[in-house]
């Protein structure tokens, strides 16, 4: 680091701009009171005060103060730094000074939100003063630029990692698309005719599948897991691993590969497209990759043994086992037929494993409870039920229910139509769930269901059926191991956590890794592959410039000062950000310590241990510091 | 306790007026019906949609409260047509009066 610019040796002249926030200021804190007292702090050169500084006339105050070099350091006292902090940089940089020579002061939540009157207007002069001396102090820093790779790497061959590969390759992007399995297709595999349209899921995993495998740009792995992680945005580093198929859980998937079928490409239903020779041998390399895309998606619930009869009565079957009962039958009567039995009336059971409510239903063995709604059962079970009624109609359908959730275009229609086909809705409460028994009165159906029918003013209703399908839900993939190597946010529903719902929903807090699918939330196919597609354009606009810029708030070594302790490399908590690197000063061979800015996360620790104060964070120095803290006890 | 039926809404087809399942359970036609009637003609439908047959007759002197005067058919959101379907029923139950 060039040595501190002493505020003696040149005059700085700060700029302090105050904002009223229309109010929300300056109904607590006298703005022009703050604003006289702060103009007579030396080295500030003006104070102006604004209604709204974030607005249009507010950011030209500054812009023409810069431009006629009134100012050269700029304070904005205002709302929190994480809503304009940029705003205002970028106007900095927009009159043609660097955005660094920026300091913010919060005097709204910090103030006028929590103190009143005459305390209200002295903690602003305070926070006003600190950030002037702070400013004084600054000096222009520069984004730290490190090239990225051309390169994204996909985790996750579902319909999303499928979707987001085949949007970057087109954008000329190089993919490694890294898939667990032997297929790609993930839980769309598993399906027949989708909901709300029919469109066979085999076709638009064929069709994508069919693009990914044959484009140039997309190198699948498929029988493949991650296994190392490291490395910043534009250049990471990612182990992966194949696994020969006796120790891949794929066994039973396998054996439906007749050799037709052994070649790339073809559909196998019920399992996905073959993507190509399972290794014969376990196989590590390494990737280097400039971004990551986690498509890891879900799996369906499992319900315990004893849930609504399940595993106790073979007549209680998924929702998942239904989909494929219906695809593989073609017995073509006017009665449904499961496992050679005529099913005349069946009953369908929304929501299990799903909206789960503590103190009501269990936890699962460890201690999770599923309280989000899957989003998808309930549209998947009603167009199972159009199915049924409309191939076979003389099965009976009964769907139990606490809320219809057809919540997307075209689906509130399939609930409609279920009502066309004499579908009969029963409702339940939560607390007061179907039950499912033996059936007492007649052997000609086996199974009874009686639920206390919210739609028939509580009276319980006893139905007797063939059949019972549980609206089985979605869980998200296990991938801790991902998450523990990559530091990524979980929500407390296991789902992975974006930065932002609605204003960065695709992005993770780690720069250069975004999120596509299922693994963020339920959500049908269609909303998977917005997500995904959303995913490949954020990423790709990431490596479109080649290089990625970084903040410049990291640790900088004074090399004059600096005598090669180490203390620093100790203290450091993030991997590869120092080390001591041997140097020749004044003809000698000396260890010194070396920052690669990259890697640095700005947290200071390094500050803290050097004794030879020879260590700094650029833009929050010890200097700096030390100014604030003397402006704020100086009366 | 009500047993369901299945074949019950297949069966009430020909007595005409056969539209309960189209009905979603909002209660608009109970509100506008002028008996102001335990949740008449509302219950009647759903009972219809069950299959519950012994609660229809049951219950059967209650569709001959109904004054025919429309107000609920009219306002019904879906087409459920609840004016028609009453009178269905008043078909079903002096075809089955005797037997029950
Ligand atoms: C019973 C049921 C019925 C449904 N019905 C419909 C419907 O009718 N219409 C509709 O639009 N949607 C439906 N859905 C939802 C649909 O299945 C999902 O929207 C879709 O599958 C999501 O795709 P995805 O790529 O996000 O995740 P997935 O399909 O789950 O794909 C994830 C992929 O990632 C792989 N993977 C996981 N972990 C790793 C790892 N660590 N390393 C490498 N690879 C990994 C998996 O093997 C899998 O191939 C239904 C879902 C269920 C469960
Ligand atoms: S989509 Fe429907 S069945 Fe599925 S959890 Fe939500 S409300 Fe329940
Ligand atoms: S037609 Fe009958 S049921 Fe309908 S509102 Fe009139 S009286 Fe009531
Ligand atoms: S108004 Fe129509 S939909 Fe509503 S309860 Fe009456 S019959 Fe059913």
């Amino acid at each position: 680091m060039s040595s501190e610019t002493k505020p003696e040796e040149k005059e700085e002249k700060v700029g302090v701009y105050i904002c009223y926030c229309g109010g929300n200021i300056s109904d607590h804190v006298d703005v022009e009171a703050v604003r006289d007292r702060v103009e007579k702090i030396p080295g500030v050169a003006v104070a102006r005060t604004n209604m709204f500084m974030c607005s249009d006339p507010g950011q030209e105050l500054i812009m023409e103060d810069l431009r006629d070099g009134i100012v050269d350091r700029v304070v904005v006292a205002s709302c929190a730094p994480s809503l304009h902090e940029m705003t205002f940089r970028s106007a900095i940089s927009r009159a043609g000074e660097n955005p660094y020579i920026y300091e913010h002061a919060n005097i709204r939540e910090q103030v006028s939100w929590v103190h009143h009157g005459e305390q209200a207007t002295d903690k602003a002069t305070l926070l006003v003063s600190a950030a002037t001396a702070k400013a004084v102090r600054l000096k222009p820093l520069e984004p730290i630029r490190v090239n990225a790779m051309s390169h994204a790497t996909i985790i996750g061959g579902g319909i999303a990692g499928m979707r987001a590969a085949v949007d970057l390759a087109d954008r000329g992007i190089e993919v490694a698309l890294i898939e667990k399995s032997p297929f790609l297709g993930g839980q769309l595999a598993l399906l027949d005719k989708l909901a709300p349209t029919r469109e066979k899921a085999s076709e638009l995993v064929s069709h994508l599948a069919s693009r990914v495998i044959n484009h140039a740009s997309i190198k699948v792995h498929s029988c493949t897991t991650v296994e190392h992680f490291e490395g910043y945005v534009g250049n990471f580093k990612v182990g992966i691993k194949k696994h020969p198929l006796e120790s891949n859980a794929y066994k039973e998937k396998m054996k439906m590969l007749n050799p037709v079928h052994k070649s790339a490409e073809a559909f196998i239903p019920f399992a996905g497209v073959y993507s190509g020779p399972v290794p014969s041998a376990a196989e590590e390399l390494v990737i280097d990759t400039g971004v990551i895309i986690l498509a890891t998606g879900i799996k369906s619930y499992t319900p315990y043994q004893g849930e609504y009869g399940y595993g106790e009565f073979p007549e209680v079957i998924t929702l998942s086992d239904l989909i494929r009962n219906l695809a593989e039958n073609n017995n073509g009567g006017s009665l449904l037929e499961i496992n050679g039995r005529k099913i005349k009336s069946m009953a369908m059971i929304h929501c299990v494993g799903s909206r789960q409510i503590p103190g009501i239903h269990p936890e699962d063995a460890s201690g999770h409870l599923n309280e989000y709604c899957s989003r998808t059962c309930c549209s998947a079970l009603l167009n199972a039920s159009n199915v049924i009624r409309e191939t076979y109609p003389k099965t009976r359908v009964y769907e139990f229910y606490r809320d219809i959730r057809t919540y997307g275009r075209g689906q509130e229609e399939l609930y409609e139509q279920a009502s066309k086909n004499r579908v009969v809705f029963i409702r339940f409460e939560s607390q007061e769930a179907p039950e499912v028994s033996k059936n007492g009165y007649s052997d000609e159906f086996p199974l009874l269901i009686k639920a206390k029918d919210i739609l028939t003013f509580g009276e319980e209703v006893e139905v007797p059926v063939d059949l019972v399908v549980l609206a089985t839900g979605v869980e998200p993939n296990e991938i801790s191991k991902i998450v523990d190597m990559m530091k990524l946010p979980v929500g407390p529903d296991r789902f992975l956590l974006e930065v932002h719902p609605k204003l960065r929903p695709v992005e993770l807090p780690v720069s250069g890794i975004f999120l596509a699918g299922t693994c963020q939330a339920p959500m049908d196919a269609g909303e998977a592959c917005s997500g995904a597609s959303g995913a490949a354009v954020k990423a790709a606009a990431l490596l479109s410039r080649g290089y990625v810029e970084l903040d410049p708030f990291v640790a900088d070594v004074d090399i004059q000062k600096c005598n090669g302790t180490g203390a620093c490399v100790e203290a450091c908590l993030s991997d590869g950000a120092l080390e001591l690197v041997e140097m020749e000063i004044d003809g000698q061979k000396v260890q010194r310590a070396k920052v690669t800015p990259a890697f640095c996360l700005g947290c200071g620790a390094c500050v803290a241990v050097c004794p030879e104060n020879a260590i700094d964070v650029n833009g929050w120095t010890l200097k700096q510091y030390e100014a604030m803290v003397n402006a704020i006890v100086a009366e | 306790m009500t047993l369901i039926h299945h074949d019950f809404a297949d069966q009430m087809d020909r007595f005409g007026g056969n539209t309960a399942l189209e009905c979603f359970n909002c209660g608009t036609c109970a509100a506008i019906c002028p008996l102001i009637y335990e949740h008449f003609p509302r219950k009647m439908i759903r009972y219809l949609q069950l299959g519950a047959k012994d609660r229809i007759l049951e219950n059967a002197k209650e569709l001959w409260r109904c004054l025919h005067c429309g107000l609920c058919s009219r306002t019904c959101p879906r087409e459920a047509d609840p004016g028609e379907v009453i009178l269905g029923l008043k078909r079903y139950v002096v075809a089955n009066w005797r037997k029950s």
